[in-house]
């Protein structure tokens, strides 16, 4: 009967078993809550189990994560600690008021003390925060069982791919607004729309740095695809706050807001002076007279100073552009540069100096044209081991 | 003691930074200036007609908002300038002389005007008169449109032997090729007989559909025409 | 509305015609008349100019336009009004025009010829005086003078010259009133005897290439007695004065050895012509910046031009400058391109092409080329 009953008992609890085996480690004892072989308490063993061996296979990664992240936060303090000592004393150095010193007045100190002429800003000696300098490092991405915490973690990218399954199922969701919206036949809210003029999307290093991951070319034009299709739906507005994490916006114009007030001269006239007007290596300063009867003099002579037409033509584009071309008198001095430089540093002259005789409306026509964009492209360097700038030797395949 | 402080403070920040560009993330960037706009930076519009359209559709405002590249030194808004008259200007040019370039561009539309004003004296008739195309950049936009080819050919290999295959042609190719055709017929000319005179001869023939650009597109034409049959070999 | 029909027509009418102006002889033209435009006749246009005196540009300016027209400018009028009132018994005046590159000076200079043909003077005219010292095409006829000693000679020049000479003055040589006064001896067989009526002398010389040169020297010296004695009033004009004065030319002696100006048998006739030791003539010369190499055109003035030799040899002169156009000119200019349908567009052209060409009149035409 007991054969029997351990037979049935066997067959009907084999989980007993396994617990009675398993009471011999005595490390059990810190897992089991009780002596008690209720059910559930076997259910509990079991669970220990399974989690017990789970542990020893991966307890090993999960340890090294954890001193690993210890040892980084660790790190992290200490530079934190230096830096804000390093500060302070910095502070001294320059006979500033160590409570008061900002990121900005380190840089300036920096420069001041460690003048550097290496051509990229990124190579001088710099001191910035710890967290701008050490990349950033992502939490932990599974838990003590090893299991992650994010869906797509086995994609390797998981939050770059999250922000697609986003955006696709945002897009899904538009669609099927938009089909509810016709059903009904109703119109779209004129009043809800994005504006997207004054923003880009994220370039591939920003969003790289905001998802923690690296990713590829063709991955941010996808991307790039994505976001496009997503904004392309008429009731993109509903996703605004997702659409706004990826756009990045442009800093606005200039142009318009600090347009200066002409000083008078002796006969009474109104002139601006423009100093600094730039292009490649042409430096000069243009200087325009209200009212004028349209005459040029550039060096002390007339327009003939350039004898080609095209110098010409571009110093008579922004007067014939704001048709101003009888009304104010230019004067300019150059040097530098040739004929079509020298030519491009006027024209730019000229147009930022007529902000101030000009319309509102006129300004915008002229920022549109680009006349008051400043030209800074200078000439490309030539490389060691090419003949130009950009031009490669034969290419060989062998 | 003010020595030793700051000889250790200057130990102090040379470890802190040192350390700090061994770990800095390396940017792309291979000059220190930017050589060219960035993307984001919109294309000018200078020209009245196009602005005023833009004026008709109220998007002044918000182009105004954006960064604009500036315009290119041979771009004005005046009515001397020309995207098809640049382009062919271009295309002439060779080591970067534009000047060079662009004074026979303008000497060969001389030269057009002469004949065609020639030809109206000599007309008797004012219908005559009235056919007669005295503008020379009209004639040049006749002479291009004239000598597009509307397909090419392009080589494929099937089995050993390579096939002119007749295909689709894009817009921008065969403006191309209209020039360098045109281009390439003006330099085929005698030694005694200079550069503008020969385009404006080769423009005013191209312009009536006569002479040798014509010519050649047609005969184009022609051989796509005799191999439609290996048409579908672009799609094997 | 029938008025407002005429008023338009009327001011299309006088738009249309506004550029031209029917007064077609120099001597009444007048201040009125200050930017219009006159046509020249066929025949006198042969005569004058067919030799050389109008510059190329404009040649083929007037096959396009199937006519010859000229402007009629302040400078010319000014120059028109000292003639009619200079004292022909005094020496002779000396006018000299300057001006920046395409300004206008040889076209001024043709619009006095044609005056003076007008009024009948006897007309010793040189197109252009760096045609024979710099333009050197590949090897110039030169030839050693026989007369004088170490001086080059230019005999086809010189001929050519003469052909020009007697086209420009043929009714006044045919009325061979002109006689000369000496006996000329070109060798053992050939000589002009004196009381020969001139044409004889500038027929030998364009027979005679040979001697081509002396004939010039003999028929200036000719004028000037013919002058002083009140047979003929000359009217001298050379273009391009300046580079009788320019220290090289561009001929080389067949060893090899640069020429100077001094060293051509020509420039000694002129300048002997332009000495103001006879009376009952004008001169007209010009200082032109073409007539001298690029890398000395650093001014248009007469004092730069002519340089010490050329400034003291000509002192005392008349300068007379000729500028660009000023804005009726210049409109009436356009207008007249339009009209000649060399000139088409919108009418915002025009203030782009004044702005660009600075108003100067080689350049304004140029520039409508391609348009």
């Amino acid at each position: 009967m007991s054969l029997v009953m351990s037979f049935t008992v066997k067959n009907l609890l084999p989980a007993t078993i396994c617990s009675i085996r398993s009471n011999f480690p005595s490390s059990i004892h810190k897992y089991s809550t009780g002596p008690s072989k209720t059910s559930s308490n076997v259910l509990d063993h079991l669970t220990d189990w399974e989690t017990l061996s789970k542990n020893r296979k991966t307890s090993k990664a999960m340890k090294a994560y954890l001193e690993r992240a210890k040892e980084h936060d660790e790190f992290m303090k200490r530079q934190h600690l230096e830096f804000n000592i390093g500060k302070r004393h910095l502070a001294n150095m320059m006979g500033e008021d160590p409570e008061t010193f900002t990121q900005k007045d380190v840089d300036r100190a920096i420069e001041y003390l460690f003048p550097s002429g290496i051509y990229d800003p990124a190579a001088r000696p710099l001191m910035k925060p710890p967290e701008e300098v050490f990349p950033a490092r992502k939490a932990a991405e599974f838990d003590e069982a090893g299991r992650p915490h994010h869906f797509l973690f086995y994609t390797g990218k998981p939050s770059f791919f999250k922000v697609l399954y986003d955006a696709a199922e945002h897009i899904q969701a538009l669609n099927k607004f938009e089909d509810k919206v016709i059903r009904k036949k109703a119109t779209p809210d004129p009043n809800g729309s994005l504006k997207l003029e004054g923003s880009v999307w994220l370039t591939k290093e920003q969003l790289e740095q905001s998802l923690v991951e690296s990713i590829k070319e063709i991955e941010y034009e996808n991307f790039k695809v994505v976001m496009e299709r997503l904004v392309s739906s008429p009731y993109a507005y509903l996703c605004k706050d997702f659409i706004e994490k990826y756009r990045k916006p442009l800093a606005m114009q200039r142009f318009a807001l600090e347009i200066p007030k002409p000083s008078y001269d002796e006969e009474g006239r109104a002139f601006i002076t423009t100093y600094e007007c730039l292009r490649k290596k042409a430096r000069g300063e243009v200087t325009i007279r209200y009212p004028g009867s349209g005459k040029i003099s550039i060096n002390g002579k007339d327009i003939t100073y350039f004898e080609d037409i095209q110098p010409r033509e571009q110093v008579m584009f922004p007067l014939i552009f704001s048709g101003m071309q009888n009304s104010v008198d230019v004067e300019c001095h150059i040097e530098g540069g040739g004929p079509s430089g020298q030519a491009g540093a006027i024209r730019w002259g000229i147009a930022w100096s007529l902000r101030s005789f000009v319309e509102k409306d006129m300004l915008e026509k002229m920022q549109v044209a680009g006349l008051l964009t400043r030209d800074h492209r200078r000439r490309e360097r030539k490389k060691p081991g090419q003949p130009g700038a950009r031009k490669k030797p034969t290419w060989k395949k062998r | 003691m003010n020595f030793n402080s700051r000889f250790l403070n200057k130990k102090l920040c040379n470890y802190h930074f040192r350390n700090c560009i061994r770990w800095f993330v390396v940017q792309n960037r291979l000059y220190a200036k930017a050589t060219s706009f960035p993307d984001f930076f919109q294309n000018p519009i200078f020209r009245k007609e196009d602005q005023a359209k833009l004026i008709e559709n109220s998007e002044l405002a918000k182009l105004a908002a954006v960064p604009v590249r500036p315009p290119a030194s041979y771009e004005t808004c005046s009515v001397y300038h020309d995207p098809l008259v640049n382009k062919v200007i271009n295309h002439v040019m060779e080591m970067g002389k534009k000047q060079l370039a662009r004074s026979l561009v303008e000497k060969a539309f001389e030269n057009i005007k002469r004949i065609q004003i020639e030809r109206y004296h000599l007309a008797q008739t004012q219908e005559e008169k009235n056919k007669i195309e005295l503008n020379p950049k009209s004639i040049l936009y006749n002479a291009v449109e004239n000598c597009k080819p509307l397909l090419q050919l392009s080589p494929i290999k099937r089995g050993g032997i390579t096939y002119q295959v007749p295909g689709p042609i894009t817009e921008k190719r065969s403006l191309f090729l209209s020039i360098k055709w045109l281009l390439e017929a003006t330099n085929d000319k005698e030694r005694t007989v200079h550069f503008p005179e020969q385009f404006a001869w080769e423009l005013l023939d191209a312009a009536n559909n006569t002479g040798k650009v014509v010519k050649r597109k047609q005969d184009l034409h022609r051989q796509c025409e005799a191999n439609r049959a290996y048409a579908h070999y672009r799609w094997q | 509305m029938f008025s407002r029909n005429w008023r338009v027509l009327s001011r299309a009418y006088s738009q249309a015609v506004t550029f031209r102006t029917s007064e077609i002889s120099p001597q009444h033209q007048n201040d009125k008349q200050i930017g219009l435009f006159y046509t020249l006749k066929q025949d006198t246009c042969k005569e004058l100019f067919s030799n050389g005196g109008l510059p190329k540009s404009f040649m083929k300016q007037t096959k396009t336009f199937t006519e010859t027209t000229l402007m009629i400018r302040q400078p010319a009028l000014d120059l028109i009004n000292c003639i009619k009132s200079t004292d022909f018994n005094k020496p002779v005046i000396r006018y000299v025009l300057y001006g920046e590159k395409g300004c206008g000076k040889s076209l001024t200079m043709a619009h006095m010829i044609h005056y003076a043909y007008e009024d009948g003077y006897l007309i010793v005219h040189v197109p252009w005086v760096s045609e024979w010292l710099r333009r050197v095409p590949r090897h110039k006829e030169m030839s050693n003078s026989q007369t004088r000693e170490g001086l080059v000679d230019l005999p086809l020049d010189a001929a050519a010259w003469l052909i020009h000479f007697k086209s420009q003055n043929q009714t006044l040589l045919k009325s061979s009133d002109l006689k000369i006064s000496k006996e000329y001896v070109w060798s053992k067989r050939e000589k002009t005897e004196s009381g020969a009526p001139l044409s004889e002398l500038v027929e030998h010389g364009i027979a005679r290439i040979k001697y081509a040169c002396d004939v010039i020297d003999a028929l200036i010296s000719e004028i000037k007695i013919l002058s002083n004695n009140k047979q003929c009033k000359t009217f001298v004009a050379i273009d391009g004065f300046n580079s009788f004065f320019y220290p090289l030319t561009r001929l080389n002696t067949p060893t090899k050895k640069k020429v100077k100006p001094d060293e051509v048998t020509l420039t000694k006739s002129f300048l002997e012509l332009t000495k103001n030791d006879w009376n009952n003539g004008i001169i007209l010369l010009s200082a032109d910046q073409l007539a001298v190499p690029d890398e000395n055109q650093d001014s248009y003035f007469p004092r730069y031009l002519l340089r010490k030799q050329g400034f003291e040899y000509l002192d005392p002169f008349v300068p007379i400058e000729v500028g660009r156009y000023s804005d009726k000119e210049f409109l009436s200019c356009a207008s007249y391109y339009r009209d000649r349908l060399w000139l088409r567009g919108p009418p915002e052209i025009e203030t782009e092409l004044k702005f660009t060409s600075a108003c100067n009149p080689f350049k304004f035409m140029e520039q409508c080329a391609p348009l």
